[in-house]
């Protein structure tokens, strides 16, 4: 490599997506579950989603000179193929090679149409024992060319044999309750799975049903909040629960003595959650409304119902926001539009490092900003400005 | 498969390694997250927001290549890296023919300026730090090949 190489100007510093100005280009992964192919267009993970803000308009040659490998090498597949079952979701494929050449193959099927790629501990094989991969692939995905790219990029000396099976979609919900346990926030205060019995029945236990939502009271970010709300809460309060999840939040403050708490979030399977986790707990939906909100620039959606949420702006006394860093730093205006002068605004879901960045955003709109922090996670509090 | 792992007490015991591609801020519950740490019983929820989290730094969508480590106890750690070197390639290619002729022009080669770019951006992921530039150029021109992309001195 010649020094002019380091001096010049590198195009592929565009490319680095830390947030460049350039559109989002990007991996068909997670939109391929929805779209179905023809039999004869490319291997999906190749064909870049089409974009109308993309600069990079070739494409559909490069899709092109890759089908030509695709076609060909599809013809000398050897996978009988079975799958026969077109309500199927997903491809689960395993796949045998030696030891020695696992972590190199695994990371290799990733770049070549993979969405995963697991096996067991190692540690007893030696290596040039069979082992086996287990590799997940979209329902459309041309899994003997993956593979057979995949192993050639690596330099394979043989073709790794493997089968596949067709998977379908799951009720993801029951694999998030099965880590689900009764946890204790603080004494008199407990989130409780809806199938097992409170612990502690004297105590204020927070039924909760979460199915697909985030926000079980196990996470350092909930508890957080929770111990947030729990300090603050005096009684009569009026509380919104911006990106409510399961409406776990929602729901400690009415327990703990609010008057109302309104939820909102993008999601609609955290709406769903939050109004069944509300009645979970005897709460009247009057005192709970929820809202299913547009999540661009954190405009509510044009829709009746929104405007009645819109209308609640500056009438709350406790905002409580779990989140992300990202949609907080957007949504900042947003937030705190919802507050009285003199709310106690709360934010979370952020990791202890992203609390400056924060801080410095949200310091035009609070006074007295504090922070407290659990296992690597934060909480940022404030008061709204009186003007 | 069949894999009998023999009873050693280490002080965190390895259930399984776990590659994935998830796309930043994008970990949900259901694929590709969920059948791969279902399977080994592992907090959905909490890896979901942890990612998401942690991955607030790149541009929404960008697929990440995250290492998992399950131990026996149903915990688990994650490193997370850069994009897979596909990725690259295909953006690498897609500018080399930014001549504004789209549909004209060949985009089947990148030069080695960009392996070498790809591979200085894959020299800072966790796991191939030990790895010598040269080493990581060579996977990543094995893989061009494979991609059906020819790999030139200059352009």
């Amino acid at each position: 490599m010649t020094a002019s190489l380091h001096g010049r100007l590198s195009l592929l510093k565009h490319l680095i997506p830390f947030k460049s100005h350039h559109s989002s280009l990007l991996s068909p992964l997670h939109t391929t579950y929805s779209t179905s192919l023809s039999p004869d267009s490319p291997p999906q993970i190749l064909t870049p989603p089409v974009s109308t803000l993309s600069r990079f308009k070739t494409k559909p040659s490069f899709a092109r000179s890759v089908q030509l490998n695709g076609v060909s090498a599809f013809t000398s597949e050897s996978d009988t193929s079975s799958i026969t079952d077109v309500a199927s979701d997903y491809l689960s494929v395993n796949i045998r090679c030696q030891k020695q050449d696992a972590e190199a193959l695994s990371e290799a099927l990733l770049s070549f149409g993979a969405c995963s790629a697991y096996m067991d501990d190692l540690s007893d094989f030696g290596d040039l024992d069979e082992i086996s991969i287990t590799s997940i692939f979209p329902q459309d995905a041309r899994v003997g060319t993956c593979i057979t790219e995949a192993a050639s990029s690596i330099c394979l000396e043989y073709s790794p044999s493997y089968d596949i099976s067709v998977c379908k979609q799951c009720d993801w919900a029951s694999y998030v309750q099965e880590s689900f346990q009764p946890t204790k926030v603080i004494d008199g205060l407990w989130v409780v799975p809806t199938w097992t019995e409170p612990p502690d029945l004297q105590s204020t236990n927070i039924i909760l049903d979460p199915g697909l939502a985030f926000g079980t009271g196990e996470h350092p970010t909930t508890k957080l909040c929770l111990l947030l709300l729990y300090k603050l809460i005096k009684g009569g309060e009026h509380v919104l629960d911006y990106g409510t999840g399961s409406g776990v939040l929602g729901i400690a403050a009415l327990k703990m003595g609010a008057a109302l708490s309104v939820g909102l979030d993008i999601d609609p399977h955290a709406v769903t959650s939050a109004r069944h986790n509300a009645s979970l707990n005897s709460i009247n939906p009057s005192r709970m409304p929820l809202y299913l909100v547009s999540g661009k620039s954190g405009l509510a959606s044009p829709d009746a119902t929104v405007d009645d949420l819109v209308s609640r702006k500056g009438e709350f006394d406790i905002i409580i926001a779990n989140i992300l860093l990202n949609p907080l730093m957007e949504l900042a205006d947003d937030i705190v539009s919802y507050g009285k002068p003199g709310s106690i605004i709360g934010l979370s879901g952020i990791l202890s490092e992203q609390a400056p960045q924060l801080e410095e955003r949200y310091s035009k709109y609070l006074d007295g900003i504090s922070l407290s922090e659990m296992n690597g996670w934060a909480c940022l509090r404030g008061i709204k400005k009186m003007h | 498969m069949a894999t009998v792992l023999k009873d050693v007490v280490v002080r965190r015991p390895v259930a399984a390694t776990l590659r994935l591609t998830v796309p930043a801020g994008g970990a949900r519950p259901g694929p590709p997250v969920a059948p791969v740490l279902g399977q080994y019983r592992l907090n959905l929820m909490a890896f979901c927001k942890d990612f998401n989290a942690r991955t607030q730094k790149y541009k929404p969508d960008t697929p990440i290549a995250v290492t998992l480590t399950a131990y026996k106890d149903n915990t688990f750690e994650f490193i997370v890296k850069s994009p897979p070197v596909s990725w690259f390639l295909k953006k690498a290619a897609g500018i080399e023919s930014g001549s504004g002729r789209p549909g004209h022009v060949s985009v089947s080669t990148i030069s080695l300026r960009h392996v070498y770019e790809i591979a200085k951006i894959k020299q800072a992921d966790p796991t191939t730090k030990h790895l010598s530039i040269e080493a990581i150029c060579k996977t990543i021109i094995a893989t061009a090949n494979s991609m059906g992309l020819e790999v030139v001195k200059d352009l």
